[in-house]
């Protein structure tokens, strides 16, 4: 997007006084979207995201600015600008730039972005066609496909010899929302699986039929579904979305961004036991094409599978190149952003707790009184204290190891401390759900994961009064 | 004028009308921690949004980049949306309003104030918090940020419209320890004047804000008199704002649809658009060009009007409000500057008949935990007990529950202690007669 003397010059002229790393993000992004709305083509929007990000950064110290004008005159403006905060003299001048070569880990076979306009809106026909026919009271349906199409370079320079870093990161998603409606009562259902992957994963891998018609259904029994109780009870989660729980009680309050500055709870834990000696924990930007991984971070860091916490014991965070310095740790492949608006900071990207050994049914089965959490809504975290809280979307009772009737309005909260050491059960079934996380920098992709587990004890809120 | 270009182009490939959004934004902010800045930003920013009529039909897009290569795109991608939509309403440019209500909220004196004072300001702010109370946890942060945003709006027609906006924010997130217990006490004050800043009166609010939240326990579940306070009640007020939106209400998909003139709420509350108030949410036209209007949408419990854009006001046979609003590159609804009207009480009279209730100061998780639609809610909280019609011990980990259209109308009462909040909305706190909290 610029040449690499220019990139040569904005390095030098953010490095004049004194920094000891610099490093420019640029960015050129097409977000295209297809929105169906009761099987009509409703909108199509195009969206471009283009500028660059600049960050300098002096022993613990960081400034950022970012513009959307690409111009000679405006970065050298920019990296100057930035530069007068610091006060000192130069100790790195940038010569040359060696390009980096980038291993790919999520190869893309057929681009969505090749792919007709008119075959999505096909696709998108079909599932509301599958959806339509689970039953009238399906007031609303939309049914949407989402792009984002990213080409990124980094240069970033902590010595003589810059680095560059060119790559693209292509992102689909298919969002289906059912709303269904009756007497008097609206309850609606949300699907958004996605990936970083082509063409070929919505048409072939994902049985987008199956979760077309489990839209509807899922929309439809929630008008049946009574008031959740409240109190404090066992709760199992099931596997895939219920990784929003780890995500949130101590996924947070791991980053690097938390832990640095004594912001967490968990930020002298590393070596303590801080979970139930059921619990390993990971999280891996390196799996291929999944929703939140990365061939490298914004930092231009490979991507790593990271062992967070151990049988119970914590031994990592994740780290960027600016927190590390204060921790005194090496960055880890996790630093990310949404786009050159935000400076990049360490984030989660596929984060799940490890398979154990129990089956989910025997989970369930030995469960007297208690509530089946089957997926989640989102939910969110106070990392100083690691008060968090989850909001299911999908809920039932289980009473005598069976599970009953649904309920809706379930509320999970506790602390990220308390709720990793109470979990008793854990499950063989790992899986992964797709969201969107939005934290320090913005908005990322994120693949949440976990297999059937269950909590000891936990404050669920809802409205149906005393679990009988 | 350089935006010509684009109109010319979008003429050219046969685009029948087209209007032109440009936003440029520039800002400033900075933050410190243990006492140095440990983060500055810098940022200048642009975007173009763009949409035209195409044979009969909609199309739009948008882009930060500028010049022709960008009018090119817009135009070639208006062409390509406009083509595959399906849409049956007619599409349509408006004109122009007869009259705009003048004046900006911009004030050169904050813009022209060198970077240095402000960073003076925040050091003092830092200083203050630190002597402030020795439980005041060392990892403390305080933030600076200021925006100048200029907006214009063209379209084929000859329309020109212009608006500039400026504001500061300051920030303290300030945990606070005692034993093995840690809070915390966040707060925020903005405006575009900083002689208006009172860092004494800062520092004592949002440190107390923690430090009252020590000792804090959990509560017996059961449904209690309820104390929202303002910033908790606006956000809960956000989802019904939502419901009140023509799009949703057309789509079937608002509980208020069929509700117009009838009592949904309490008679204490009155709220009301005021979008050109002269603050910093102030805006005198919406994003089709209209001159936005004041306008009661609920009127001592009685829904008076839903919020409309040309394209959902002609399916109503009604005229827009002015409430048209980009969402991504497509016109849906917006709003801004939304007044609740207060009450006569101060706070303390309002909770003094209370024997035993709750003042909820926070919710958590409010966005996953409210169904939009259906208006079913349940998220994290913490506040105070009140006892004997007052404020007594701090309460954390406690969970509220209801129904946004049932807790409208079980309002009890309104303070008179109202404030514009970081969000656009100026609000009192709210007494609800009784509200499900999940605790012990």
């Amino acid at each position: 997007m610029i040449s690499k003397q220019l990139a040569i010059k904005t390095l030098n002229t953010a490095l004049q006084s004194g920094g000891d790393y610099a490093e420019i993000y640029l960015e050129e992004t097409v977000h295209d979207t297809i929105a169906l709305e009761n099987g009509a083509v409703e909108s199509l929007g195009k969206m471009q995201t283009y500028g660059a990000g600049i960050r300098i950064l002096k022993n613990v110290h960081s400034v950022y600015g970012y513009t959307s004008d690409l111009s000679k005159k405006s970065l050298l403006k920019l990296a100057g600008d930035l530069a007068a905060s610091f006060e000192g003299e130069r100790i790195i001048e940038v010569t040359s730039v060696k390009n980096v070569h980038i291993k790919k880990i999520n190869k893309i076979v057929h681009p969505v972005s090749k792919v007709p306009t008119s075959e999505k809106v096909s696709y998108l026909k079909e599932c509301y066609a599958i959806t339509s026919k689970v039953d009238p009271r399906l007031v609303r349906i939309q049914d949407n496909f989402l792009e984002t199409n990213r080409v990124f370079e980094i240069y970033s320079a902590e010595g003589s010899q810059a680095k560059h870093y060119k790559n693209y990161e292509d992102r689909s998603r298919l969002v289906l929302v059912s709303m269904a409606a009756d007497n008097g009562k609206i309850e609606t259902w949300f699907e958004g699986p996605g990936a970083f992957d082509g063409w070929d994963f919505f048409k072939e891998k994902l049985d987008y039929k199956t979760l077309a018609k489990e839209s509807g259904e899922k929309a439809i029994r929630q008008l049946s579904a009574k008031e959740c109780p409240s109190g404090v009870y066992p709760v199992v989660i099931g596997n895939g979305w219920g990784g929003v729980v780890f995500h949130e009680s101590c996924g947070h309050s791991l980053e690097a961004t938390a832990t640095a500055k004594h912001l967490s709870v968990f930020s002298d834990s590393i070596g303590k036991q801080i979970a139930s000696p059921l619990v390993s924990a990971y999280d891996d930007g390196t799996i291929p094409n999944a929703w939140g991984s990365n061939d490298i971070d914004s930092e231009g860091h490979k991507t790593q599978k990271n062992l967070l916490i151990k049988n119970g014991i914590c031994v990592g965070f994740l780290v960027d190149k600016f927190n590390g310095r204060r921790l005194n740790m090496e960055a880890n492949g996790c630093s990310r952003r949404q786009n050159y608006r935000y400076e990049p900071t360490s984030r989660m990207s596929n984060t799940y707790i490890a398979a154990g050994k129990d089956k989910p049914k025997d989970i369930i089965s030995d469960t007297k009184l208690g509530i089946y959490v089957t997926s989640f809504g989102g939910g969110s975290v106070e990392p100083v204290t690691g008060e968090f809280n989850f909001s299911a979307s999908e809920a039932f009772v289980i009473r005598d190891g069976k599970v009953c009737e649904p309920v809706k309005g379930c509320t999970l909260i506790g602390s990220g401390k308390e709720v990793l050491m109470n979990i008793d059960r854990v499950a063989n079934d790992v899986a992964l759900g797709q969201g969107n996380c939005g934290s320090a920098s913005g908005m990322v992709p994120v693949n949440v994961g976990q297999p059937t587990i269950r909590i000891k004890t936990i404050t669920v809120g809802g409205r149906g009064g005393k679990l009988q | 004028m350089k935006f010509d270009l684009f109109f010319k182009l979008a003429k050219e490939a046969g685009i029948e009308a087209s209007q032109l959004s440009i936003s440029r934004n520039t800002s400033l902010s900075f933050s410190l921690f243990e006492h140095e800045i440990d983060s500055y930003s810098a940022n200048d920013s642009y975007q173009m949004s763009a949409i035209g009529v195409y044979k009969g039909k909609f199309g739009s897009a948008n882009t930060q980049k500028s010049g022709k290569a960008a009018f090119e795109f817009l135009v070639s991608a208006i062409k390509d949306n406009a083509i595959t939509s399906e849409k049956k309403e007619p599409a349509e440019i408006f004109q122009g309003s007869d009259h705009y209500k003048p004046g900006n909220y911009f004030s050169s004196a904050l813009a022209k104030t060198p970077t240095k004072d402000k960073i003076a300001l925040l050091r003092e702010l830092d200083t203050k918090i630190e002597a402030f109370d020795k439980r005041i946890a060392p990892n403390y942060g305080v933030s600076y940020e200021e925006s100048d945003t200029r907006s214009e709006f063209y379209n084929s027609y000859g329309l020109k419209l212009k608006e500039r906006t400026n504001c500061f924010v300051i920030g303290a997130q300030v945990p606070v320890k005692e034993r093995e217990e840690v809070r915390e006490g966040f707060d925020v004050y903005f405006s575009n004047d900083l002689s208006t800043f009172d860092c004494d009166a800062f520092t004592k609010k949002v440190c107390n804000q923690g430090l009252s939240k020590l000792g804090s326990k959990c509560i017996k579940t059961g449904i209690y008199p309820t104390v929202l306070k303002k910033d908790c009640f606006s956000r809960i007020l956000s989802y019904f704002l939502s419901s009140v939106s023509s799009e949703e209400i057309q789509r079937h998909s608002s509980s208020l649809e069929g509700k117009l003139g009838t009592r949904i709420a309490s008679p204490k509350l009155t709220i009301t658009e005021n979008p050109t108030l002269k603050n910093v949410f102030r805006s005198a036209f919406d994003d089709e060009g209209v001159a936005t209007i004041k306008k009661d949408i609920l009127k001592k419990g009685v829904l008076k009007t839903y919020l409309y854009n040309i394209e959902t006001a002609r399916k109503d046979g009604v005229t827009t409000t002015g409430n048209a609003g980009y969402t991504g590159s497509k016109m849906g609804i917006s709003y801004g500057n939304i007044v609740v009207k207060s009450g006569k009480k101060s706070f303390e009279e309002m909770i003094s008949p209370v024997n035993e209730g709750i003042f909820i100061t926070s919710l958590s998780g409010l966005g996953t935990g409210m169904n939009a639609v259906s208006g079913d809610f349940s998220c994290q909280a913490e506040g105070f007990h009140i006892v004997d019609g007052k404020i007594a011990e701090p309460i954390s980990l406690i969970t509220i529950s209801g129904n946004l259209f049932k807790l409208l109308k079980t309002i009890k009462d309104i303070d008179n202690e109202s404030e514009l909040l970081y969000g656009g909305t100026t609000c009192s706190n709210v007494l609800i007669k009784g509200m499900n909290i999940g605790g012990e």
